[in-house]
């Protein structure tokens, strides 16, 4: 019998109605009166110098209202790193140099987009060539062409991570492995393309509607490149098709736009094409990893030590925190005594590599959880055994570096090795791959430099008793909405259908910093639960006057009902007590405000999610494929607050992190991303889609709303792991880098097969 | 962006053959659009006048007799995928369409459609080459009739004169004792070919020597061709596993794919080599239960 | 030099003038106004634009709408009779099989035109009918899950 009314049900998501009858306005549906259409040209060189930009003969074309390039803008640059401004270093309209294919360099407002695709190209640009470099490896030497003035060796930013004694432990450990992985690119692939609506007043002021993971950080990086007061910008949060990860910094539909209303007062529209997204938006950290462990050999890890350099492409945006999150999740999940970590961002001619769900961890934990399993074989221990030695219990500290409270990983492995043990012996060249993962449930770092707490919300109770919400946290479709409305009716006694969400609009909400580093559950969650109890006290206080219970009495809420905690049969309806409430305040609603920022808490994390996965492969040797048959993760978030989301959000993690093992790749030549477009970047589509088992484990975060931790994110890391490790139990070889393709698989097959048959000679 | 034409809407095949032969090279037959649509978006081709036959009733047919079935041209895949008559005597060409692209574009697209496109992964050339199928193409001059595995010229280029339009898609009876089996590889399970192989085994009367054989290479050359050696491997002769992993390795050698982002032609040669043998297979026990 | 389309989308009928390289897609959102039908791509593969075309299931991005003459178009606004939801939207909404929503249209269509051609598919058959379109946000099964229950029978369509 569940303690709680509203959290744990399986409920419809508040904005499903609209979702279904397709009555839900995107940004991409938003018309307004007197709106142009834009169009952004872009750079065809990796790496040029922009000599002349002449936009006369656009600027000519019947229907074009206005041409912007850097020239129009005040030449600021910005990133999401603005306690470094060293790191802020992309104009969006570049001035004199363009960094990448697909750098922007001017943008064409007309009376509609035929018309100003006609406009771009009677844009004539004079470009000066430079030598240009692609892979990280070669934009570190020496002679390699610089990317950004002063920056050596097209170093971006170094991390180091480092407890206990590597070099020391190494030499105490039975068996030592040093192995070296390559980990692709991927791209968000959103629904909706990148899409902003700006549309500036005569009164100077700017109102945006755009797809957004964040309307805060949008708002205060417009301000920033505008020069304008945050306060005169207001951003708009409409559906988002889809976010990932790719939206929550300024891009090159928001701001162009921008520009361009300004000049005209007039909105603008810019919608990015599907090739534009894939091209000239941000996408995964491609990384190069290196790394050593050392074991005892009853299995117990002594020592890692990994080196990592990360693609980082034309400018820093949030590489910088890939580069970090990618270090520190390669001691995840696992206690190492000892551990060592050295990551270098290199800034080369390619698209930029930035935030995409999972934020470094994908990658460290395709390379950690195939190097344990390797360990493990070398060592002869069960791949389970061993990460059962190892892995992360309750309230342990990563030395110096983090607290985890609530964790449920050893249950997480119990369940998944009850689930191998269950499938029995399996058919020839199938074969389970294991892969365990823990991950932050909403990240502290504040390398935003924002003033405000890091979640905030205003909870309004009306006289009929319906509850608003305001918060400036953003629904993408992981559900958020839904969710922080349930902490709300929960936490006041409530229905959810109570319950209205506004949430993500500057001009109404309180700031949040959106939705990233998968925080919205459990900051948005605290901040919204606290308001609300402010709301509730005053409830209370007016109960308690009204029904005059003996003062040892404590009175509660629940489904609508103010009662005696321990005599519930005696209350007063909910409604009953708000309309005296508001009576008694003199006629104002009752008003409750919370925020949340994490104290405290180390710099990472207040809390982390774990979870085991295990993938079932079968395999065609003859050709490498092989088909991706069944995954069951085990994972446990805490409290469970919306099962229904939790479930897609497992089911859907496992699409995206299953295709960056299985298919998804973003082959380049020189620069050029050669599969720019949905049939030729793969996908896993339904019938390529496994059978998928969700094994939910029971845990309780102290820190979150009820005890609840994050669920999305986390789930993104352990597949592509899984499916390695599962391939190699099928076949019995190993693929380095990803993704894992039938060709790679066969080339793998054919080599064992040749030092299969050398070795008998 | 789409560049703006003039559109005809021919309501027969008289009307629409006048309409090309006045417009010659400046006009573009749309049907189905699945294919000419994406590169008209993409900028590609920007024809001035589009003749389109979607409309063309009297093109849109599957007719079965005693010779053989007669696809009109603007037939469309769900259609060929859905026919009774169809899954029932060429059942291959049913299960070819049912892996063709998405139910979506098989309700729209038409086979004679694909067929002109010329696209070398395209799933049913291959399958049509290993049923012997024969082309009717319709100009103002007359008609003439081409075998299929004669009308891919090039990358996307057919044997269509200008002023014609491919009317009829002739396949004829089986012989007896004849399967046919198609197979593509793939990653993603409706995705184009990256290589694929159509095989069609009859067998004689008695003990089993394979009496003819055709086997069809999709996505490995230029245009999808025919593997003429590797058919002599086995033809005349009672077919054994060792047989045809030799035909798959001929098959293998009358290929030129290329490399590109999806595989190395290494790795379609590879393709080919496993792809021959195993649906010269599963034709042969076709045709062993036909 | 635009031409007339005249079609049915939803039951009303419309009369229009387009230019012959208008897609179906772009008379529907913008001429129509019906702005539930989206776009995710370029190249005919995300199937965001899907509905249906007498009955058939089509990407209105690759129909040129001149084509669409005397058709009848059912678009996901046309799904709900008056104030009753579809019973597969309401299964969809049971089910949780949608997140950011904006492939959710055409994954209705798909699924509607395929139970319309076939209300008692298999599995395989159910995953074939939304194989073209594709989803980034719940990985599929859900959806699935959603059409199956309406093939069992669990829904009941609204008088």
């Amino acid at each position: 019998m569940s303690e709680f009314s509203v959290i744990g049900k399986r409920v419809h998501n508040i904005d499903g109605t609209e979702k279904v009858t397709g009555s839900g306005k995107y940004t991409f549906d938003v018309v307004l009166p007197n709106m142009l259409y834009g169009k952004v040209l872009r750079s065809p060189h990796p790496h040029a110098k922009i000599l002349k930009i002449d936009t006369r003969r656009a600027k000519r074309l019947v229907g074009v209202k206005a041409v912007v390039t850097g020239k129009d803008t005040l030449g600021r640059k910005q990133g999401i790193w603005r306690r470094f401004p060293e790191l802020c270093d992309e104009e969006i309209l570049c001035r004199e140099k363009v960094r990448y294919i697909g750098d922007a360099v001017a943008a064409v407002a007309a009376i509609d987009e035929d018309t100003a695709e006609e406009a771009l190209d009677l844009i004539e640009v004079e470009y000066e060539p430079l030598p240009a470099v692609f892979d990280p490896m070669e934009a570190i030497k020496e002679d390699a062409p610089q990317i950004h003035e002063g920056v050596e060796l097209n170093i971006n930013i170094n991390r180091h991570i480092e407890w206990g004694d590597v070099d020391e432990a190494f030499e105490k450990c039975d068996h030592i492995r040093e192995d070296k992985f390559k980990c692709s690119s991927q791209a968000h692939v959103c629904m909706e393309t990148h899409d902003a609506v700006a549309s500036f007043g005569h009164n100077g002021k700017l109102e945006v509607w755009t797809s957004s993971q964040s309307s805060y950080y949008i708002q205060r990086l417009y301000a920033d490149m505008l020069d304008m007061n945050e306060s005169d910008i207001r951003v708009h949060n409409r559906h988002t098709g889809g976010g990932f990860g790719s939206k929550f910094e300024l891009d090159s539909a928001q701001f162009p736009a921008a520009i361009l209303s300004q000049k005209l007062c007039q909105p603008v529209k810019i919608v990015l094409t599907r090739e534009e997204e894939f091209t000239a938006t941000k996408r995964r950290t491609p990384m190069y990893y290196f790394t050593k462990l050392g074991a005892k050999k009853d299995g117990t890890m002594l020592a890692k030590e990994v080196r990592v350099i990360t693609e980082g492409g034309a400018y820093t945006a949030m590489g910088a925190t890939a580069l970090y999150l990618t270090g520190f999740f390669s001691s995840f999940p696992y206690k190492y005594p000892n551990y060592r970590y050295d990551g270098y961002r290199v800034y080369t001619n390619t698209a930029v590599t930035s935030a995409m769900r999972g934020f470094g961890a994908p990658q460290s934990t395709f390379v950690g959880e195939s190097q344990i399993d390797m360990m493990a074989e070398d060592l002869g221990i069960d791949p389970v055994e061993i990460r059962r030695k190892n892995g992360m219990t309750p309230n342990y500290e990563v030395p110096g570096q983090a607290f985890i409270q609530s964790c449920g990983l050893h249950q997480c492995l119990d369940k998944i090795e009850e689930h191998i043990n269950k499938q029995g012996k399996l058919p020839p060249n199938h074969g389970i791959g294991v892969s365990a993962y823990g991950f932050m449930s909403g990240g502290i770092f504040n390398w935003f430099n924002t003033p405000y707490a890091f979640s905030a919300a205003v909870v309004r109770i009306n006289i009929d008793g319906k509850v608003d919400v305001y918060t400036g946290t953003c629904d993408m479709g992981q559900g958020s909405n839904t969710t922080l409305a349930m902490i709300c009716a929960e936490e006041l006694g409530v229905r959810l259908e109570d319950v209205r969400m506004f949430s993500g609009d500057t001009g109404i909400c309180p700031p949040d910093l959106g939705a990233w580093g998968s925080r919205q559950t459990l900051m948005g969650g605290n901040a919204v639960k606290r308001a609300a109890a402010e709301c509730k006290q005053q409830l209370i206080e007016f109960a308690a006057a009204k029904m005059g219970v003996n003062i040892v009495y404590d009175l509660d809420i629940k489904d609508r009902w103010v009662h005696l905690v321990d005599r519930p049969e005696r209350g007063v309806s909910y409604f009953d007590i708000v309309k005296e409430a508001i009576r008694g305040k003199d006629g104002v609603a009752i008003m409750g405000r919370g925020h949340y920022t994490p104290h405290r808490k180390g710099m990472i994390s207040p809390a982390y999610s774990f979870g085991v996965q295990a993938a079932e492969v079968a395999v065609d040797p003859e050709t490498g494929r092989y088909k991706l048959v069944n995954v069951t993760t085990a994972h446990e978030s805490g409290t469970v607050i919306n099962p229904l989301g939790i479930e897609g959000q497992l089911e859907g993690a496992i699409m995206m992190a299953g295709g960056y093992g299985f298919c998804e790749d973003q082959p380049m030549d020189e620069g050029k991303i050669l599969n720019p477009s949905i049939a030729d970047y793969k996908l896993i589509r339904s019938l390529d889609m496994p059978e998928t088992d969700i094994l939910e484990i029971d845990t309780y975060e102290p820190e979150g709303p009820f005890g609840a931790k994050e669920a999305g994110e986390g789930l993104t890391n352990p597949t592509a792991g899984a499916i390695g490790n599962a391939v190699y139990k099928a076949v019995g070889v190993r693929i380095y880098d990803l993704p894992i393709t039938p060709e790679k698989v066969l080339k793998a097959l054919k080599e064992k097969e040749k030092q299969a048959k050398k070795a008998k000679k | 962006m789409i560049n703006d034409f003039e559109h005809f809407a021919p309501k027969t095949l008289k009307e629409a053959l006048a309409l090309l032969a006045k417009y010659g090279d400046d006009c573009k037959v749309i049907c189905g659009g699945q294919s000419l649509l994406i590169l008209m978006r993409q900028g590609l081709v920007s024809p001035k006048y589009i003749v389109d036959i979607k409309g063309i009733a009297e093109l849109s047919y599957i007719k079965d007799g005693k010779d053989g079935v007669k696809i009109g041209a603007t037939t469309t895949h769900r259609a060929i995928e859905k026919s009774p008559v169809i899954k029932k005597k060429y059942p291959v060409l049913a299960e070819m369409e049912n892996r063709l692209a998405s139910i979506q574009t098989r309700n729209w697209g038409t086979i004679g459609g694909n067929v002109c496109h010329g696209d070398p992964a395209g799933d049913p050339v291959p399958v049509l080459i290993a049923l012997n199928a024969i082309l009717t193409v319709a100009g103002a001059k007359g008609t003439r009739n081409i075998p299929v595995e004669n009308f891919s010229l090039d990358y996307f280029e057919v044997d269509l004169k200008d002023g014609e339009l491919l009317t009829e898609i002739t396949i004829p009876a089986p012989p007896p004792r004849t399967g046919t089996a198609y197979t593509k590889f793939n990653v993603i399970e409706s995705d184009l070919a990256t290589a694929s192989v159509a095989a069609s085994v009859t067998l004689g009367p008695g003990d089993g020597v394979c009496q003819d054989v055709r086997i069809a290479l999709g996505a490995a050359a230029p245009t999808a061709v025919r593997a003429k050696k590797a058919e002599q491997v086995l033809k005349g002769k009672k077919i054994t596993d060792a047989l045809l992993k030799q035909a798959g390795e001929v098959a293998a050698t009358e290929a030129e794919p290329i490399s590109d982002i999806y595989a190395s032609e290494e790795y379609r040669l590879e393709l080919v080599r496993v792809l021959v043998p195993r649906m010269t297979k599963e034709a042969l026990a076709r045709a062993k239960k036909a | 030099m635009k031409k007339q389309l005249k079609f049915k989308v939803n039951g009303q009928p419309y009369e229009l003038f387009v230019k012959p390289k208008t897609l179906l897609v772009e008379v529907l959102r913008d001429l129509v106004g019906l702005t539930g039908t989206k776009r995710g791509c370029n190249s005919s593969s995300c199937g965001a634009c899907t509905v249906m075309l007498n009955g058939a299931s089509v990407k209105s991005c690759s129909v040129l709408a001149l084509q669409a003459n005397g058709a009848e178009v059912v678009t996901v606004e046309g799904l709900a009779k008056g104030n009753q939801l579809s019973p597969l939207q309401k299964s969809f909404l049971d089910h949780g099989s949608y997140q950011c929503g904006f492939c959710t249209p055409g994954m209705l269509m798909s699924s509607t035109a395929l139970l319309a051609e076939n209300p008692k598919p298999t599995k395989l058959e159910i995953k074939e009918g939304i194989d073209g379109n594709i989803c980034r946000c719940t990985g599929y099964n859900s959806i699935v899950r959603a059409i199956t229950a309406v093939v069992k029978g669990e829904y009941k369509e609204a008088k």
